[in-house]
């Protein structure tokens, strides 16, 4: 299996990072810095040339260079995907987005976006397995995107129609003359977005399950399951939907729906919210995170870029160690931010070989090499 | 200042920059001084003798002034009046036109259902484009609404609504484009395409 791999990274006004010009080595990059010096933005610079979004925020305009408002922020890298070389680049000026692949404007932005997989592994994961259940959702929408599903177009639409439907109620009332026809296209593309979620955790409850075994203590197992929230059949949905315009309307957001779904944790089949140690948060976490990097590989047959932004400070030593463990074995490229790199010394020894590994620091938002 | 008010107003055209209004200022202030005069004298009388169709929303030309203005599509006899499609902006028109697909007229909406722009049902020309099918005997129409999220739910509610009228109607196909490769097609296009299919 080949790998997914930046072989250059040019930054410009991108938060606190002015001009970072960076060549990554094809293995382990490390990149160690004190906090609030852009280590975690060179992480969401690389997110975002590979993907157009960032893993901080859902508001890019928030990636605007920090004491320079108006400058165009850039993002461009060189990246070889084990077949060719290609250029993709991202520029943000305001709220508007301009996206390029080898110089050429793309005709789908999920082209794009599925072009160069990236597996990202930040503190804020740590709501995969205790927070709610929008970052489950994102995961599953992800490994859709990466894996062909087709999820970010039905996801689209029906975020649209949704919002149609909702603007509708909330001027004209639930009598309103176009309510059925909003809501049968929340139907039709909200049951594509699910089919297609069902189809995603269906691979990653395999690969996270077995992950878990390995991770966690023995004859502990735990098991991922995609739970809709609503009907999975059109006509059931489309009743649902009716019937509760009025709740909706004070609500502000429909009751049901793709937007509300979950995939379920389960320790000994029972929710992992409930029961969990912090331990095993992490523990599933992790899997979780393992599970992603298969089943894209798999899907891409290719390794997928890894971005871990200091996952030591969540990870305790042994997990952190069977991370590392499981990165030596596998071959791709991985971007690694951490406040103490001596600590990442000890955690490193035995699982990868100083010559692929590059190091970098970064202070005030410039970056050399250590 | 005369040359930036020009520029001001050359850069709210569509798809026109400060800079490339700075260009267009620098090659009529420069070049023949017929291009700007003739231009000019076209655009002054525009709004005059380029008007929306009365009939169908199209571009129709007028010679008199005050006069209303039919296109040249609804004043074509050799067009079939029984058969209308409905779309939602003139461009549209144009891309159908182009194709020669068309021998019918057409009824040009000028908006597509959406609340969250401010159009309700309400505000859709529905009211005259039923009494259009009723005089002009119309039997078949084209739903040609764009396929995005406001173009199907347009079309669903002309559905609903032009039912009661017992006329034929029909949606126009969506799927995979010409000369493109079927690995890049959307699953939603290449849904419909599979749903659409027809028989060879």
């Amino acid at each position: 299996m080949h790998a997914l791999v930046a072989q250059t990274l040019q930054v410009r006004a991108l938060r606190n990072l002015s001009a970072v010009d960076l060549e990554p080595g094809p293995r382990f990059n490390v990149i160690s810095g004190d906090n609030g010096h852009g280590k975690t933005s060179l992480l969401e610079a690389l997110y975002l040339v590979a993907t157009t979004r960032s893993f901080r925020t859902s508001k890019l305009g928030e990636l605007a260079p920090t004491g320079a408002p108006g400058a165009t922020t850039s993002v461009r890298a060189r990246i070889d995907d084990g077949i060719s070389v290609h250029e993709q680049s991202v520029g943000l000026l305001g709220a508007r987005r301009s996206v390029k692949f080898d110089g050429v404007r793309p005709a789908k932005l999920a082209q794009y976006a599925s072009a160069t997989p990236v597996v990202v592994f930040s503190p804020s994961e740590l709501g995969l397995s205790m927070g709610p259940g929008s970052e489950r959702r994102k995961l599953l929408d992800r490994v859709a995107l990466y894996s062909g599903l087709g999820a970010l177009e039905a996801s689209e639409s029906f975020s649209r129609a949704s919002r149609e439907r909702q603007r509708a109620l909330e001027t004209r009332g639930i009598s309103a003359r176009d309510l059925p026809q909003w809501e049968a296209l929340i139907v039709q593309h909200g049951l594509g977005l699910m089919h297609a979620r069902a189809a995603s955790a269906e691979r990653l409850a395999a690969a996270a399950t077995a992950a878990f075994e390995g991770i966690a203590a023995p004859g502990l197992s735990a098991a991922f399951v995609y739970a809709p929230s609503a009907p999975t059949g059109a006509e059931a949905y489309l009743r649902a939907l009716e019937s509760m315009r009025t709740r909706d309307l004070a609500r502000g957001s429909a009751s049901v729906g793709p937007h509300r779904d979950d995939l379920a944790v389960t320790l000994g089949q029972i929710a992992a919210r409930h029961v969990a140690s912090q331990g095993q948060h992490r523990a599933i976490v992790l899997s979780l995170k393992i599970a992603e990097i298969d089943v894209v590989s798999r899907a891409r047959q290719a390794r997928p870029i890894l971005l871990l932004d200091d996952v030591s400070s969540e990870l305790d030593r042994s997990r952190t160690s069977a991370l590392f463990a499981l990165l030596g074995e596998q071959e791709g490229q991985v971007f690694l931010t951490t406040t103490r790199p001596e600590l990442l010394d000890a955690d490193w020894r035995g699982h990868a070989s100083s010559a692929t590994r590059r190091d970098f620091v970064i202070e005030g938002g410039v970056i050399r090499a250590r | 200042m005369r040359t930036r008010r020009i520029v001001s107003l050359l850069a709210r055209l569509p798809g026109v920059g400060e800079k490339t209004a700075q260009r267009y200022l620098l090659f009529l202030a420069t070049a023949d001084p017929a291009i700007a005069r003739d231009l000019g004298l076209e655009l002054a009388q525009l709004s005059e003798h380029v008007r929306p169709c009365e009939r169908c929303g199209n571009l129709a030309e007028t010679e008199n002034a005050g006069v209303g203005a039919i296109c040249e599509i609804c004043s074509d006899a050799k067009r079939d009046a029984s058969l209308l499609c409905v779309v939602g902006r003139v461009h549209d028109l144009i891309a159908i036109e182009r194709s020669g697909a068309m021998r019918g007229r057409y009824f040009v909406l000028g908006r597509l259902l959406s609340p969250l722009e401010g159009v309700g049902p309400e505000d859709l020309p529905i009211g005259a484009l039923v009494d259009r099918i009723r005089e002009d005997g119309v039997t078949e129409i084209i739903l040609a609404t764009p396929p995005s999220v406001d173009g199907e739910a347009t079309a669903l509610l002309l559905k609903r609504d032009l039912a009661e009228l017992g006329v034929r109607m029909s949606r126009i196909a969506s799927g995979v484009p010409h000369g493109g490769d079927l690995e890049f097609a959307d699953p939603i296009t290449m849904g419909r395409a599979f749903f659409g299919r027809q028989n060879m």
